[in-house]
């Protein structure tokens, strides 16, 4: 950077953050701690719309995910309208959600406002944050906040984690300690055990520990294709916290996280009558990650109404895993791929009568080492690469009334690989209104731009697990990290929130439309026949077309149906459409319908307490009918169906648990009505229902994983406690 | 399946919106939140009371129930039980709960004491 850029980047600054040069702020990286008095109000509704907030945020508490046996992040939201939880695939055994429509990755998942979904754990990020572990869920719908990064596209997921003050509840006793217990184990062979241990040092340290493993060792073939229905393995998972109240406004929060990872799926059943000679197909995958971050705050003890926060954060992690069987080479596909980063960002706060200021600096680094060979044809892309950003951001909230709050703010990144390439500083803009023409009624307005860089394979990894031939359509590389990688969009959205009082019990309803709009996408081709292109950028050619639109409405209700029951409707459609090409002598490109996206969904979640201590939670989802790639041999194109449907289900999950002094368990059924989706998997079993090797000519050509839309395994009865060992 | 919803939805409709319910309203005494939500649990185990609220400033009681399932003494009686005084358009007017349950609630609740009072002030 020359002189004259520096210099005038610091103008820059300075007429952006006045204030900048006399004094500093921040609260907002500890949004979290201010929960608690959110949630002693509103107990009996697990999960909550603030009316207050500009944004369309829903708090999701621990009341809220005891509901379903949440094993982890990703099954948390099986009993909330807003997001999809998808259908595990036979190898990553990774659960997937979805919002509006779009993948996860859209939306930007944080922990505590640092980054864990992201980079290599893209794709089981949401597997590593055990439920046990969660504090509380902060999910925003519609772009979010700018303060954080330019990550956030269709929404913002913030997960706290206990703290060691949520483990003790509050007793500041010096060398008090306390250690809580759980335990799951479903018929499906999971055996999990989560150890959370908290103590108090000093009256301003205290420690926690939350620990995690689990297990499946039991291989299970429901449906007699000779594919393990789950991959088995193991986790463990670790993390080390130490928190620090001080005298003068400071306050500290250090972690230490690992985890190691190891799944192995496909023909792993030892009774599958193979020959001796043949290799079976099977999938493994190894992941881990080390972190360590540190975030300190500060509030003005004179001024309370300014505040700073750091946050400081490197990881390493990895992913190494390979796919296929070496009978059948040319569809063999290796990954290594290794990841060293690091995030430091510095937030400050400042409120002032009605306006309230919010600026960030933040820089982060990432080297990527990806290594990926599919058989021979897709060999020689790999090279390592950093991506590195600097990035400001100023968000201004006013206030002028209880009626009325804006919030405009904008963010400016460096971004190495986008300065680079395209010689251009994108800038991100927010705006959020919220409109509430009385105490019980809000409006709020949403619109923002956001962007991201894909890793085309890493993230998508089970989505590879077929013979379908990958194909790059265009100059740059299939690990990520070129220009052609960039992801950009533009969502907006109007919502509304109301509560009501009906039959003297309380109720709300919420509605809203959101649209995201891609100017850029990474987009994975399943319509194209025996192939899978990855479409880097097929707007190129065309500025003004999209290279993927997605249109979301929705309507849900809370309503308390007597005083001990409570019962939740939703529906939303979602109308989802992705550019892809038509091959052939001409090709040109079309919006298609996005596969494994249903255009209707609906939740019906009724929880009732009785007897005192026992609850009964019901939960139904209907997932309307999904377009999946066809099988047919020639499509798309020629003659045949392009698009074949995934038929319409229902899935009804029942949870009884029983709450005693010192914890409590449970016992659920999900999908209690049995529903499984028939041939998951193609070209695996002939006609006779004989199992084919990966030699087999059918097996060679048809080999498809990806076509998952539905639950492979039926009926599954699980048990779990919680309990405390010491208090 | 479809009967299943009918069914649910049939007796859900019956269940909350097909019965007589009666507010009643009538003052308490009490100093704080933990009052608050000793009078209101004691009142929500009660079979049949639909709702109920206490006022932390104005000391008032609001309570909806059914009467075919409870009575109106009752709902006294039960907060009597609970260790709160209550004051009412009922024959009583004045419905003193008993000392020996007065003196067990906690000391900070102890709402007949002109310096706990002072102290919530």
């Amino acid at each position: 950077m020359t002189q004259e850029r520096i210099n005038s980047l610091g103008v820059f600054l300075i007429f952006i953050f006045p204030y900048l040069l006399y004094s500093q702020s921040d609260t907002s990286i500890y949004d979290g701690l201010n929960l608690d008095a959110v949630e002693v109000k509103t107990e009996a509704l697990g999960s909550v719309i603030s009316l207050k907030d500009p944004k369309l945020k829903t708090i999701i508490s621990r009341a809220e995910l005891k509901k379903a046996a949440c094993c982890n992040l990703s099954e948390s939201f099986e009993t909330n309208p807003s997001i999809d939880v998808s259908i595990t695939d036979a190898v990553t055994g990774t659960k997937q959600i979805q919002l509006f429509g779009l993948a996860g990755k859209y939306a930007q998942i944080q922990v505590e406002m640092t980054p864990l979904v992201r980079g290599l754990l893209a794709n089981s990020g949401l597997s590593y944050i055990p439920g046990a572990w969660i504090h509380s869920i902060q999910l925003t719908k519609g772009i979010g906040s700018i303060s954080n990064g330019f990550e956030s596209m269709t929404g913002q997921i913030n997960v706290e984690l206990l703290k060691p003050e949520d483990i003790i509840d509050d007793i500041v006793i010096k060398n008090s300690a306390k250690i809580r217990v759980n335990n799951y184990i479903n018929q499906g062979g999971r055996i999990e055990t989560n150890l959370i241990y908290g103590k108090q040092i000093s009256n301003k340290w205290s420690l926690g520990i939350l620990g995690h493993a689990s297990g499946r060792s039991l291989i299970v073939d429901n449906n007699k294709d000779g594919f393990a229905d789950n991959p088995i393995g193991y986790q463990l998972n670790g993390m080390v916290r130490a928190r620090y109240f001080g005298q003068n406004g400071w306050e500290g929060l250090f972690t230490i996280h690992a985890l190691e990872d190891q799944k192995i799926g496909g023909q792993i059943s030892k009774n599958l009558n193979f020959p001796i000679s043949s290799n079976p197909w099977q999938s493994r995958l190894q992941q881990n990650r080390f972190s360590i971050s540190s975030k300190t705050g500060w509030v003005n003890p004179k001024n309370p109404n300014q505040s700073i926060g750091v946050i400081l954060h490197g990881y390493r992690q990895s992913m190494i895993g390979n796919m296929g069987s070496s009978d059948d080479a040319i569809n063999q596909k290796e990954l290594s791929a290794h990841q060293i980063g690091g995030v430091s960002q510095f937030l400050f706060r400042q409120d002032w009568n009605k306006i309230s200021h919010t600026g960030s600096i933040g820089v982060f680094y990432d080297n990527y080492d990806i290594n990926f060979n599919a058989g021979g044809y897709l060999q020689g892309y790999n090279r390592p690469f950093v991506e590195q950003n600097i990035g400001i951001s100023s968000e201004w909230t006013w206030t002028p009334n209880e009626f009325l709050t804006l919030v405009a703010g904008g963010r400016f990144d460096w971004h190495s690989i986008i300065l680079n390439s395209k010689t251009r500083v994108p800038f991100s803009p927010r705006i959020h209104a919220r409109i509430a023409p009385n105490d019980k009624n809000v409006f709020r307005l949403v619109f923002g731009e956001g962007f991201r860089m894909a890793l085309p394979i890493t993230e998508e990894w089970g989505r590879v697990a077929s013979n379908r031939e990958i194909r790059w359509d265009q100059y740059g590389s299939v690990s990520g990290g070129d220009q052609l990688s960039l992801e950009e969009s533009t969502n907006a959205g109007i919502s509304y929130t109301g509560n009501f009082i009906f039959n003297y019990m309380p109720g709300s309803i919420t509605a809203n439309i959101h649209g995201t709009w891609f100017n850029e996408a990474v987009i994975h081709d399943y319509w194209s026949n025996r192939m899978r292109y990855i479409y880097p950028d097929l707007t190129t050619s065309n500025e003004s077309e999209f290279a993927m639109i997605s249109q979301s409405a929705g309507i849900s209700s809370n309503y308390k149906l007597d005083k001990k029951t409570e019962i939740r409707l939703a529906y939303r459609f979602q109308n989802v459409v992705v550019r892809n090409q038509i091959h052939g002598l001409d090709p040109v490109s079309i919006l298609m319908p996005a596969a494994f996206v249903a255009k209707h969904r609906a939740l019906i979640n009724l929880s009732r307490n009785f007897m005192k201590s026992w609850n009964l939670d019901m939960t139904v989802q209907f997932h309307g009918k999904q377009p999946i790639p066809s099988t047919h041999p020639r499509a798309p194109g020629l003659s045949g169906e392009i698009i074949s449907y995934g038929q319409a289900y229902n899935l009804l999950n029942f949870q009884i648990r029983k709450n005693t002094k010192n914890g409590d368990f449970y016992l659920g059924v999900e999908n209690a009505l049995n529903f499984q989706q028939l041939n998951p998997i193609d070209g695996v079993v002939n006609i006779n229902g004989d199992l084919l090797t990966p030699s087999n000519p059918t097996f060679t050509e048809n080999f498809d994983a990806t076509r998952i839309w539905g639950p492979i395994f039926g009926r599954m009865i699980y048990f779990g406690l919680n309990y405390k060992l010491i208090n | 399946m479809k009967y299943f919803f009918l069914t649910l939805s049939l007796f859900l409709t019956v269940n909350a919106f097909g019965q007589k319910k009666i507010e009643l309203k009538f003052f308490t005494a009490g100093v704080c939140n933990m009052c608050e939500a000793r009078i209101e649990t004691a009142l929500l185990d009660l079979n049949g009371v639909w709702t109920a609220e206490w006022n932390v400033k104005t000391h008032e009681t609001f309570v909806v129930y059914r009467p075919k399932r409870i009575s109106e003494e009752q709902i006294h009686q039960a907060i009597s039980n609970a260790g709160h005084d209550q004051i009412c358009s009922c024959e009583k007017e004045k419905i003193l709960a008993p000392d020996k349950i007065y003196e067990n609630i906690h000391n900070c609740c102890k709402y007949r004491d002109p310096n706990v009072i002072e102290a919530h002030k």
